[in-house]
């Protein structure tokens, strides 16, 4: 059976086939404002030719992420949180907790057997918690793998609180002659203390098997940042930035 | 409740009556021939002002709603009007926008603010009520009555109850007696004992109402029905008989639809509450949710304040029984009626602010009561139904099973910081993350 995937973030779209449960073709590129529906095309076709498919092949797509109404040719379209809990169980049987990291938006869910028991969105103020990181690299000049490998003790700090303070701070600390790896540092550790506040507003919390995927996962500084102050130690799936395609796409061969 | 059960469901027929009601009640308050109050009704537990037939009061909370509603850059204007005159952006909305409109002298459509004649804000022991009247006061150079609401914690204490009574019938005579000395108006009472019968009737009914929506699966009427005509006869003034037979009709509507499992929501699938008045400005999500088959029952503020049910000593729930007078007591004086008409406790119906466990308490009571699967609470940035114990009260309707979102906004009359598609995913969100799935896709 072949089914597909696409997940259609603020940033980034995903699209993921899947061949009999296995990924065949996958494939990321910029979401893009109003081309969206045309670059979710693009990036849904090159997806399909790395998995050597039509799209008449494919008897099912179920799209996810914010911008999921932009698929037109969806067959079904899921919240996020349902997507990324389906991607973890295939990966992670046990999981207890999902965490979403996105661009836009963090989503933790409490996994219990079949249901997602609780769980809670980032408040409006740590919104584009990813977005703000990508696009401090870019004022600094670095690539956002470079800006997530600056990790270590910090000699300066930002505003953890808000991400348009902590702007202002870094930019601060780099016209006074600031070392901007120093403040990159101090980015990532910000953006972590605000993720693990979402984490800590669950209820309930269940950290014995804590599933984290999303795009935000690629900053390796904010990972580790995020699993000291949190206390959890994380499972990172294979694909976690394909992640929620993967889950769309399994849901899609299970419906 | 099986899941995808499907019942019948049918318009509501005082609906429209409802809406000629309301129609009426905009045309009197447009008369000029009347003395017009501001403000909220005082520690009477009937409509008082109908015993002066030529006063009309006029409501700051719905009027300050309704700016917000109908006209959103006049309610931002308004506010800003109260902002520079040095009110702070976190009061409440309703008084924003209302102050606002008196401070630049004309209100959402361009027609001149109408003078108020005198003002009574609601009595309230500690939050912003008597700042309201002041502020209305002191700008119009008008009178202001507030009679004092009386609390005091646990359980009912005959002696604390005694002298506040008293003060209580006190603070209402007063403002009768003062409102006739400074108006020339006659206080009618045999219309106010006329009106205190009607009005006795009225709660009856809201309880009854109440327990068929909470104890019917499916429940014969949303809380999203009940606030099309939740005003009427309270804040939309009416005649008092109308008020009287309105409620009678809507009492045996619900009556008739719960015998016959007529449902509000033809999907009903699952229950929640709230635990504030709703965003006025955005009603909208109500509907949203039907589709996944949600109702909403409303909150312990759409039922009385919490004052229409109560959980008895043995843990069931029913329909609260409140000390009363007796049906016979003897009103031949003024002070008889205001005495009857003020209650026979001292402190508010339904335990408000009278523990200092009641919020998360009484919301887990509530949701049992209302056989709730879950519940959406709305951090507000400041204001009315502020956030006042809003996650102490998820923890514990989470630990009583219920599942639990919440959502950011302002306040329900001001939408400054509601995200309106930020609170649709959350939603969606909230339902698929139960297995529920929108009907209508």
């Amino acid at each position: 059976m072949i089914t597909a995937g696409i997940d259609v973030g603020i940033a980034y779209t995903k699209a993921v086939v899947l061949k009999d449960g296995k990924v065949a073709g996958k494939a990321c590129g910029l979401s893009g404002g109003a081309k969206r529906p045309a670059n979710v095309q693009a990036i849904y076709d090159k997806a399909l030719a790395e998995a050597g498919v039509k799209a008449a092949d494919v008897e099912k797509v179920f799209a996810t992420g914010k911008g999921k109404f932009d698929v037109s040719f969806a067959d079904d379209r899921l919240t996020e949180v349902v997507t990324a809990t389906q991607a973890a169980k295939l990966t992670t049987p046990k999981v207890t907790t999902v965490i979403d990291a996105g661009a836009d938006e963090i989503v933790v869910g409490v996994v219990e057997g079949e249901k997602i028991n609780e769980f809670v969105l980032n408040q409006k103020c740590a919104a584009g918690l990813g977005l703000f990181l990508e696009s401090m690299a870019e004022r600094f000049d670095m690539t956002v793998e470079e800006l997530g490998a600056l990790d270590g003790p910090l000699s300066v700090t930002v505003n953890e609180g808000c991400v348009v303070f902590a702007e202002l701070d870094a930019l601060s600390l780099a016209n006074r002659g600031t070392d901007l790896k120093e403040i990159g540092k101090a980015l990532n550790e910000a953006c972590a203390w605000r993720a693990s506040m979402t984490i800590n507003d669950i209820y309930k919390q269940n950290k014995d098997c804590v599933v984290i995927m999303g795009g935000l996962v690629k900053n390796g500084a904010f990972l580790k940042a995020l699993e000291r102050i949190a206390g959890v130690k994380f499972v990172v799936p294979e694909e976690p930035v394909y992640a929620g395609a993967i889950g769309a796409a399994s849901l899609a061969a299970a419906s | 409740m099986a899941k995808g059960q499907k019942w019948e469901t049918r318009p509501l027929d005082f609906w429209n009556k409802a809406k000629e009601l309301r129609a009426g009640w905009q045309k009197s308050i447009e008369s000029k021939e009347k003395v017009v109050g501001q403000g909220n009704t005082f520690d009477l537990s009937f409509d008082w002002q109908a015993a002066f037939p030529a006063v009309t009061v006029i409501e700051d909370n719905p009027v300050g709603s309704m700016m917000q509603n109908k006209n959103e850059p006049y309610a931002r204007k308004a506010r800003l009007a109260s902002e520079v005159r040095g009110w702070g952006r976190e009061i409440c909305g309703y008084q924003g926008n209302c102050w606002g409109a008196q401070f630049l002298g004309y209100i959402d459509d361009g027609t001149a603010w109408p003078d108020r004649k005198f003002v009574i804000p609601m009595p309230c022991v500690c939050d912003q009520h008597a700042k309201r009247g002041q502020q209305a006061r002191d700008f119009e150079n008008m009178p202001q009555w507030m009679a004092d609401r009386l609390i005091y914690f646990g359980e009912y204490d005959e002696e604390r109850e005694k002298p506040m009574l008293e003060h209580k019938v006190y603070c209402n005579y007063r403002i009768i007696n003062d409102m006739e000395r400074i108006f020339g108006q006659q206080f009618d009472e045999e219309e106010c004992a006329k009106l205190m019968a009607g009005s006795k009737e009225v709660r009856e009914y809201s309880r009854e109402i109440s327990y068929l929506m909470a104890r019917t699966i499916p429940s014969p009427l949303s809380v999203k029905d009940l606030y099309s005509v939740y005003t009427i006869g309270g804040l939309t003034k009416i005649d008092p008989d109308a008020t009287v037979q309105f409620w009678r009709m809507v009492r045996d509507e619900v009556k008739w639809r719960a015998e016959n499992q007529i449902a509000a929501v033809g999907n009903e699938q699952f229950r929640f509450i709230e635990a504030h008045p709703p965003s006025w400005h955005y009603m909208k999500y109500y509907r949203y949710l039907e589709q996944y088959g949600a109702i909403c029952l409303g909150s312990e503020y759409s039922h009385g304040a919490g004052s229409n049910y109560e959980v008895r000593p043995d843990g069931s729930i029913g329909l609260r029984v409140d000390k009363t007078y007796p049906d016979d007591m003897e009103m031949t004086t003024r002070e008889d009626i205001i005495r009857v008409g003020s209650g026979a406790l001292a402190r508010p119906a339904g335990g408000f602010k009278t523990n200092e466990y009641i919020y998360r308490d009484r919301i887990v009571q509530f949701a049992q009561f209302m056989q709730a699967d879950g519940a959406l609470l709305a951090i507000w940035r400041h204001g009315v139904g502020c956030t006042l114990t809003r996650k102490e009260q998820a923890m514990y309707l989470r630990d009583a099973g219920l599942n639990v979102i919440h959502y950011e906004g302002s306040q329900p009359g001001d939408r400054t910081d509601l995200d309106e598609k930020r609170l649709l995913d959350q939603l969606d969100t909230w339902m698929e993350s139960q297995g529920l799935r929108k009907v209508t896709e």
